[in-house]
């Protein structure tokens, strides 16, 4: 079984890049992709990358915050990384509920994010 | 006048079907047809082009009655410069090549004066195929004449370059401005497609627009609210403005396209806009604290344009430094309502999705007031009374965000080595 995106693993931790136009389908073969991979690798956080898209529709943005909480019924955390600025214009503009997420600006701030998120749940700084 | 009558009857009696029943009668109509055409001059050439008969309408014209000029070569109502250069003669041959010719020039009357002639020469075959002679038929057409003069005259005086393209896209007429606007002659363009001074890439699209304009021709801006370019001969593109309007002739409708090089125009309204944007920019600063903490200082009148054009211009400082907070101070905001409220939490939430933390700051006692009972929530958005003790939190926050992030690449690297 081929997977629709690419999933890198940096220790317990899922790197997930996605790229270029997502139509609905691919949207909905990733999700089915990344819980079973988070599930089958035990990791204990996620982090998904959307630097690579220009354009983010509220079906994507929904389909992000839908995943996001599958990882987390996993046991696992999740973050979303890279946003770009236009995009998280567009996602206010269509009031797009992604209030619970937790984002951060790259890969880097992203695994100390996982990681606070990790050591003490829900005193969280941000 | 009688004998020169009968004798151009006499080749156009030869040139009718044998056998003709009664063609004494229809030759007596056709000459009374002839020298009722008063406007018109009739005549009749023969092989070598001398003149073989003569009507009213020709002795009207030109002065000459039938004795004076019968028998004389056609070239006597020429121009001395076109008799010099044998215009006539080369007008004949034409004609003998073609079948029928139809040219328009100067003609000299018996005292002298000149008049535009449109002329129709039709060559006239005996019986056995070879040529016996020409019928010509020539009008004064200088009020018509007079008329094209001022309208090209009009057409070159005019401050822009104007083209006249036939519904097929042919362009039929250009002026010296298009010639010197676009880099090609007159003869370079006429009868081209009218497309070869759009730009290649709009070149497909064109034709549709143009069927467009001939299905309810009137006059109106090409494109209106886009920005038009054109191609010069040499393949550069240049910004035009271009009008348009419809214009009924004899041949059908045919569109005048009135094109100005809107270099300079255009020019003017880029630099208005960068002007624009640069008062926007420095209404709206960003001002980088710390390593990582951005300040946007707010001061006065939030609306809906400059909010947007505000959270735009934060969130690409966000990117471009990669910073973790930023502290929005709001001291300089008269007053806090429902919508200013509502720009500020979009800001906010846009900066969270992209990964940075918010502190608002310089919250003045009056406002607290206000927002409470606007009963306005702020959410989760932390805020303090001063921009300094914004600044505090914000490197805290900034302090302990990079030790967890450390210890995170430490682990990571060290999980990624085992």
């Amino acid at each position: 079984m081929t997977g629709v995106v690419p999933i890198m693993q940096v220790g317990d931790t899922l790197l997930v890049s996605l790229q270029g136009d997502l139509d609905d389908a691919t949207v909905i073969a990733v999700e089915e992709q990344l819980t079973r991979e988070v599930a089958r690798r035990g990791a204990t956080g996620t982090l998904i990358d959307v630097s690579g898209l220009a354009v983010v529709d509220s079906f994507i943005a929904r389909a992000l915050a839908r995943v996001v909480g599958m990882i987390r019924l996993l046991g696992s955390e999740a973050a979303i990384v890279g946003m770009r600025p236009a995009v998280a214009i567009t996602l206010v503009e269509l009031g797009v509920p992604m209030g619970k997420l937790d984002t951060a600006l790259n890969a880097e701030q992203g695994m100390a994010l996982l990681r606070r998120l990790r050591s003490d749940g829900s005193r969280r700084l941000d | 006048m009688e004998s020169g009558r009968r004798r151009g009857l006499g080749l156009v009696m030869a040139a009718m079907p044998d056998g003709e029943p009664d063609a004494g009668p229809r030759l007596h109509d056709l000459e009374a047809l002839l020298d009722a055409a008063a406007d018109y001059e009739i005549i009749n050439l023969d092989a070598e082009g001398n003149i073989a008969s003569w009507n009213a309408g020709a002795q009207a014209l030109l002065g000459y009655a039938a004795a004076e000029v019968l028998g004389k070569p056609v070239s006597l109502f020429y121009t001395d410069e076109e008799q010099a250069a044998g215009a006539a003669e080369a007008e004949l041959r034409k004609a003998e090549e073609t079948g029928r010719l139809e040219s328009e020039g100067w003609r000299v009357r018996k005292d002298g004066q000149r008049f535009w002639a449109s002329v129709i020469t039709a060559p006239i075959h005996g019986q056995d195929g070879s040529i016996t002679g020409y019928a010509r038929v020539t009008r004064d057409i200088s009020d018509r004449h007079q008329a094209d003069v001022m309208f090209r005259g009009l057409l070159e005086s005019a401050p822009d370059a104007i083209v006249i393209a036939a519904p097929d896209g042919r362009i039929e007429l250009v002026n010296r401005q298009a010639e010197r606007l676009f880099g090609y002659s007159r003869e370079q363009l006429t009868g081209q497609d009218v497309e070869i001074l759009v730009p290649p890439r709009f070149r497909q699209r064109h034709p549709r627009h143009r069927d467009e304009f001939f299905s309810a021709a009137r006059a109106r801006p090409m494109g209106a609210g886009l920005e038009l370019s054109g191609i010069r001969r040499d393949g550069t593109e240049f910004p035009v403005e271009i009008s348009l309007s419809p214009l009924e002739t004899d041949r059908g409708p045919r569109a005048v396209a009135a094109i100005r090089d809107a270099t300079e125009r255009r020019e003017q309204q880029q630099r208005l806009r960068r002007q624009r944007d640069e008062i926007m920019e420095l209404s709206t600063p960003v001002i980088q604290l710390w390593d990582k903490v951005l300040a946007l200082p707010i001061i006065g009148t939030l609306d809906s344009a400059r909010a947007a054009r505000l959270t735009e211009g934060l969130l690409e400082k966000i990117a471009e430094h990669q910073a973790e907070v930023i502290i929005l101070d709001v001291s300089g905001v008269p007053t806090i309502d429902t919508q200013v409220a509502q720009h500020l939490l979009r800001t906010v939430q846009a900066a969270t999705l992209m990964g940075a933390a918010s502190i608002m700051s310089g919250v003045r006692p009056e406002t607290a007031q206000a927002i409470v009972h606007l009963g306005i929530d702020l959410g989760r958005l932390r805020t303090r009374n001063t921009l300094r003790d914004a600044l505090q939190l914000a490197l805290l926050m900034v302090h302990e965000r990079a030790g967890v992030a450390a210890s995170a690449v430490a682990t990571v690297t060290a999980g990624g080595q085992t």
